[in-house]
């Protein structure tokens, strides 16, 4: 029984973990329709970013993940300025190899400035600490970021829903000629939707560094099951995407425990590829 | 006036470029190009550029004269009257198939003599078979996969212990816990990356534990580069093995010891593989968290002291100034397989690969970076000589403790419960 709600406990936590990784993503592709190739090297950013502020400043990832948030905000809007704006509307494909530029630049510069290096901070004030529920071992570095992760969902989920700039945001994803029609200035809305993206991503990498390794490719991974979770949940729904990493959290935790450590990724991929097939707009989709 | 500037640029332009062409021209006579191909990008790249230094180490020993090391080809300049070496280096990211790409632009493109490599059996197992078709010889220093000396290659010379020796003294160590120490070790758990070197790591930890009547109760490949090892760690905690033998690479090394930490699980004795365990600087980001694992090596700095005096001279002359750290017993093997090429070469008397070929495979080489002192082959390529201790590490300290010849300290025996440290 222990085992169950240890396995349990540590897929709804890594859910949680992607689902903030996720958010980001689907506010870009469901928004603007623009595929971030470079979003998982956006996760790779933040972490370096707070693992210098722990080992020059000695500040904490937990308050660390702060300026986490704003950099990216910054290289979210910077990154639709320069490349997005400059790519939309010429060849289809226009967008999506430009981002791929960018995350060939940003992974190769890291590896030339940080040297390919695992690099983890140690002493940090949450590291090693668990404690014991229902006779499973929870992290506390891991429950603070899915604690930091449903509130950052919930924050996205209330400016979309609830204020005048998320309104312009939906308006600009149904029709964006319309939105312009009715005074919304569609660029500022793109402008804040990368930003926002990338604060959230920058959100997850900065408390992240608390207990996993940085390192030029650690992106690699996350970002795939990050495009894996937009697709699944439906495109630019945030509940969408909290649900379905919850779901890919609990199948790559339950398959690796139950069937064998190894299928973990081919479990997820596999209900993956069922979903799409079934339901290609996602199960929370427009 | 403008023409004047003109034709003084174009005459400069033409002096340079005949410089660099008669300097290239008068560099291709004298040099012998060695490939060296290794990760050095991707999860494995600090242990890959690593070895990139003990080879470039290895390359400055022998083209400069260094006369205050006892080592062969290092008193004199060069080798073959006046031969320099250069070294070509590629990467393959851990990945097999570019590996196999890489040794063919090597060898056809580069026109590299041998190649050193690859780190990764995987990365290894291709890129040999590219030299064994073409006729070229490919040194591996520390690839462990039993696998890669059982193809009965002409070509392919390893340095290193194997997976099977190295999981046979693994088993030994822990039959003479069990007889000295009453350490009562009766199951096993194996935790190794799913690939060439994980896999048949595990193949000869089976046979090894079946031999000695050990029950394997858990046998958990992962994926590497993987987000997490929750899984991974949890169906080992659930089968509470006496013992673990782990074979993770870098980061998710220090993932897998984490991992443990994190769910207060440790087994009473955990060995590893050609790993992270090795690789210092992997220790020092795990600080304290790395103490009281154990694993196979071929160098510690306080083993060197006692039995490899020149390999510290090395190190501290040539190694450590590109690495900021010590050789460790994978990136250090990379170094001997220059040494015992360029020794081929130069009893070979020229540039002829068969003739280099044939003395790598019948003589037998003194080498100063080895434990065992010298290097001989064994059809297959496999090194005869491959001596591998078990260390275990405290305060980034690696002490060695079996077999009992080169033991240093005590071990610490069961490993310190996280709690209690």
């Amino acid at each position: 029984m222990s085992n169950f709600v240890q396995v349990l406990i540590d897929g709804i936590l890594s859910g949680l973990l992607y689902a903030l990784v996720s958010a980001g993503l689907s506010m870009m592709w469901g928004v603007m329709d623009v595929i971030n190739f470079a979003h998982g090297e956006f996760l790779m950013v933040a972490m370096y970013l707070c693992y210098w502020i722990g080992e020059i400043l000695g500040i904490d990832p937990l308050f660390s993940w702060i300026a986490g948030g704003i950099f990216l905000f910054i290289i979210g809007a910077l990154t639709y300025k320069l490349i997005i704006k400059n790519s939309l509307g010429k060849a289809a494909m226009a967008p999506l190899l430009a981002t791929f530029g960018l995350s060939m630049l940003l992974k190769n510069f890291c590896m030339n400035r940080f040297t390919p290096n695992f690099r983890l901070l140690s002493g940090t004030i949450m590291e090693g600490k668990t404690f014991e529920f229902a006779g499973a071992i929870v992290s506390v570095p891991q429950l603070v970021t899915a604690i930091f992760s449903l509130a950052v969902l919930l924050s996205v989920y209330w400016l979309i829903k609830k204020t005048r700039v998320g309104w312009a945001i939906q308006a600009t994803a149904m029709d964006k000629e319309a939105a312009e029609l009715m005074g919304i200035d569609t660029e500022n809305i793109y402008l804040l939707v990368f930003g926002i993206g990338g604060a959230c991503v920058g959100v997850a990498g900065g408390l992240m560094t608390t207990y996993l390794a940085v390192h030029p490719e650690v992106g690699g991974l996350f970002s795939l099951i990050a495009f894996v979770v937009v697709a699944l949940g439906g495109f630019g729904s945030i509940p969408g995407a909290l649900f379905a990493a919850l779901l890919i959290g609990l199948v790559e935790s339950f398959a690796g425990f139950y069937i064998a450590a190894v299928v973990k990724y081919v479990a997820v991929f596999a209900i993956y590829l069922v979903v799409i097939l079934i339901r290609p707009k996602g199960l929370f989709g427009w | 006036m403008l023409i004047r500037k003109r034709s003084t640029i174009a005459v400069l332009m033409v002096l340079a470029l005949s410089l660099m062409i008669c300097s290239s021209a008068f560099a291709a006579d004298k040099v012998i190009k060695i490939g060296a191909l290794f990760p050095l990008t991707g999860p494995a790249a600090v242990s890959g550029q690593n070895c990139v230094n003990s080879v470039l180490a290895a390359a400055d020993v022998i083209n400069k004269a260094n006369p205050d090391i006892n080592a062969p080809l290092a008193a004199k300049e060069g080798l073959l009257n006046g031969y320099k070496i250069e070294i070509v280096k590629a990467d393959h990211q851990g990945k097999p198939d570019v590996a196999k790409s890489e040794a063919e632009r090597l060898y056809n493109q580069e026109k590299v003599f041998a190649v050193i490599g690859s780190y990764n059996s995987s990365a290894t197992k291709p890129a040999s078979a590219v030299a064994e078709r073409a006729k070229k010889i490919f040194m591996c220093g520390c690839s462990s996969s039993a696998a890669l000396t059982e193809r009965d290659y002409k070509y392919f010379f390893r340095h290193a212990p194997t997976d099977a020796i190295e999981s046979k003294e693994f088993v030994e160590y822990i039959e003479y816990l069990n007889k000295e120490k009453k350490a009562g070790i009766k199951t096993l758990g194996l935790i190794y990356e799913n690939t060439e070197f994980g896999k048949h790591a595990a193949e000869e930890a089976h046979k090894a534990a079946k031999h000695s009547g050990l029950k394997v109760v858990a046998d958990v490949p992962f994926n590497n580069g993987a987000t997490n090892l929750n899984s991974e760690v949890q169906t080992l905690k659930a089968a509470n093995p006496d013992a673990v033998f782990g074979a993770a690479l870098g980061g998710d090394y220090s993932l897998w010891v984490r991992t443990m930490k994190q769910v207060n699980w440790l087994p009473k004795i955990a060995i590893n593989y050609c790993t992270g365990y090795q690789n210092p600087a992997v220790q020092k980001e795990l600080a304290g968290d790395g103490d009281y694992f154990m694993g196979g090596m071929g160098y510690s700095p306080e083993l060197a002291k006692t039995f490899m005096p020149e390999a510290i001279k090395i190190e501290k002359k040539y190694y450590t100034p590109r690495s900021n750290q010590p050789f460790d017993s994978d990136s250090i093997q990379e170094g001997v397989m220059l040494f015992v090429l360029a020794q081929a070469i130069e009893k070979a008397g020229s540039l002829d690969t068969e003739k280099v070929a044939q003395i790598l495979r019948t003589e037998e080489f003194p080498s100063v970076m080895s434990l065992s002192g010298k290097v001989k082959f064994e059809p297959g390529g496999q090194n005869v000589h491959a001596l591998s201790v078990i260390t275990q590490i405290k305060d980034l300290d690696y002490k060695t403790v079996f077999p009992l010849k080169y033991q240093k300290a005590e071990p610490v025996f069961p490993m310190t419960p996280w709690d209690k440290r």
